[in-house]
């Protein structure tokens, strides 16, 4: 069964036949081949559990609320505030590429509209400034990844979902990683730029006033951020009633900086629509796999398997690994993780594996899926929105950015609890 | 006419998307409000009820808008590598195991909605919803997703047949993030 469900994914998926109805298949498979009684039956009963669920409408709430913040030019100004306060550093620029990427995605369910508007709004600068071109793609390519790991992340919605565990939890496990991650693509940045001045373009200081004046302009998106977190995590609010308040917050942010038009939030809504449908199709998709996997037997066919295999667990979580860097060249973010999930968490939580832990290593993993070639979403994002160049000069300056999150994957190996350290802090 | 229905059909769609955006922006207002009057200490109470219905309909219905702007996420290794002729041929061929697909889970759904009108079912919360009434726009939507699939497919094979494949690959192709950003 796991051979078949492994083959079948991949044959399938390259037929190119939308992941979601990719995933109905396999369980109309594993229904006809490896079910004892016909599982069918309970398609539609499936199909209105998983979509009546109160925790999945915060997906729909924060993708709005990221739709409305970017497309108000609160994005735009959010640029220019960090730019005065990062330019001074070696890589200048680099690092307003990676701030702005990192808090929009934080509260946006679209890399492509982050992406999009940092590219559209830095490139220019770029050229003028001198900064090396492949330098500045890559940094905006990976800083647009983070936004799946920092809360709220819809990707940890959707794992928490799948595999039945807790959401507050999760965002609480990922923020720190997320940060970390964040502070070493800057790090790795100051390096670089350290070594070969001439990537890091000209240098700019800005005088205090200023900068002060930018500091009033993040306030409002911080505090909306602090918001949303803050009710999560002292208990006031489900992920969905603070994804609620997200959307006022971002309403009022807009109508309070230059307004929002009427098209802007038609655009949202036509936005929120898409993404939304999209990531429900899959994730039926695969909570019918799951369910059919499961009353196959999937636990036992693995249990099995693993003992054939004799690995201890660390050889096993490497390997896994492996798995996702491979796959990670073909198939994008949340279809990567939605059709691993129903094979790969059990067979890792089976080897005593923390469920939370894991899916803050596979964000990572997929986080590296989104600017690792041919198929990379981010990178052709940031190329279209640069409009000049070549995608090789994107692939390349996300390299090292890459590194930081092989590192990443190793110190999460190395030391597991450092995603507990702050739920273990809270209490 | 195969243009004319695919633009019916997309107008159609916005319509809905607009409705659907409509009931999220409600259901957000409403969540809000019953938070205020917690604190306050009184409370709407069946948010979480609700606000599960309004996902299960507005997820149906949301489909078929995400099929016409080719939102639904197909993998591109082996399409992308062959000519104009192979693209059109991965795309009908995709396009059929969807419909049939979607077909197929409507079909299904139906027993659902059936059984609820069938046995007057409520559901067991102080609200006592009738199931009926929040199954039938949710099935309602996987039925138009199904319809829209197969009038697509449709329209896309007349446009096929009259040798249109630029015109068939922006109905039913793979979306391309770069271009929607020129």
């Amino acid at each position: 069964m796991i051979t078949y469900v492994s083959v079948g994914l991949l044959a399938l998926l390259a037929l190119s036949i939308p992941v979601g109805i990719v995933l109905f298949l396999l369980g109309f498979g594993v229904d006809l081949f490896f079910s004892p009684f016909p599982l069918i039956k309970g398609l539609g009963n499936l199909v209105w559990s998983t979509s009546n669920n109160a925790t999945l409408i915060a997906i729909p709430f924060f993708v709005l609320l990221g739709e409305i913040l970017i497309r108000s030019g609160i994005a735009t100004r959010t640029y220019s505030a960090l730019d005065r306060w990062v330019s001074w550093l070696p890589g200048g620029l680099v690092h307003a590429n990676v701030a702005t990427a990192t808090m929009f995605s934080a509260t946006s369910g679209s890399s492509v509209a982050t992406a999009a508007t940092v590219a559209t709004v830095a490139m220019p600068q770029a050229k003028q400034l001198g900064y090396d071109p492949k330098l500045f793609s890559g940094a905006i390519a990976a800083g647009g990844t983070l936004g799946i790991m920092i809360p709220p992340s819809i990707n940890l919605i959707v794992y928490g979902f799948l595999t039945q565990t807790s959401i507050p939890q999760l965002f609480l496990a990922g923020l720190l990683p997320g940060l970390l991650l964040a502070l070493g693509f800057m790090a790795i940045t100051v390096a670089i730029c350290v070594v070969r001045p001439e990537l890091g373009g000209t240098r700019r200081i800005f005088p205090l006033p200023e900068m002060l004046w930018a500091l009033l302009q993040l306030v409002p998106i911080i505090l909306l951020f602090s918001v949303i977190i803050g009710t999560i995590y002292t208990g006031w609010a489900t992920p969905t009633e603070a994804a609620a308040v997200g959307v006022a917050g971002a309403i009022a942010i807009a109508a309070m900086f230059g307004g929002i038009s009427l098209e802007a939030i038609v655009e949202s809504v036509m936005g929120t629509v898409k993404i939304t449908s999209m990531i429900m199709l899959v994730v039926i998709g695969a909570s019918f796999l799951n369910f059919t996997l499961a009353s196959a037997g999937i636990g036992r066919e693995l249990s099995g398997f693993l003992e054939g295999l004799g690995l201890s667990p660390l050889m096993m979580i490497l390997v896994v690994v492996c798995i996702y860097i491979v796959l990670g060249f073909f198939i994008e973010t949340l279809s990567l993780m939605v059709v691993t999930i129903p094979i790969i968490v059990p067979l890792v939580v089976g080897q005593g594996y923390d469920p939370i832990w894991f899916g803050i290593l596979m964000i990572v993993l997929i986080e590296m899926a989104l600017i690792t070639p041919p198929v990379g979403l981010n990178l052709y994002v940031v190329q279209g929105a640069r409009k000049s160049g070549t995608l090789s000069e994107v692939m390349l300056g996300t390299i090292p950015y890459v590194f930081v999150m092989i590192l990443m994957v190793i110190v999460l190996i190395a030391f597991p609890q450092m995603v507990f350290f702050l739920s273990q802090a809270l209490q | 006419m195969a243009q004319q229905l695919l633009a019916n059909l997309r107008w159609l769609n916005r319509l809905v998307a607009m409705l659907i955006g409509a009931t999220l922006f409600a259901c957000a207002a409403f969540v809000l409000a019953d938070i205020i009057l917690r604190k306050l200490g009184s409370s709407l109470g069946g948010t979480d009820e609700i606000s599960g219905y309004v996902m299960a309909i507005v997820t149906s219905w949301g489909m078929g808008f995400a099929l016409l702007e080719l939102s639904h996420v197909r993998i591109d290794i082996l399409r992308g590598r062959v000519g104009a002729l192979g693209h059109t041929l991965f795309d009908l061929f995709s396009m059929t195991v969807l419909s049939m697909t979607i077909t197929l889970i409507a079909v299904r759904c139906w027993p659902v909605l059936e059984r609820s009108i069938a046995n007057s079912s409520r559901a067991n919360t102080p609200l006592e919803t009738p199931l009926w009434m929040v199954q039938l726009p949710w099935f309602a939507g996987w039925a138009w997703f199904g319809i829209v699939a197969w009038l697509t497919l449709l329209a896309a094979l007349l446009l096929v047949l009259r040798g249109e494949f630029e015109a068939s690959e922006a109905t039913i192709g793979i979306f391309n993030e770069q271009d929607s950003l020129q």
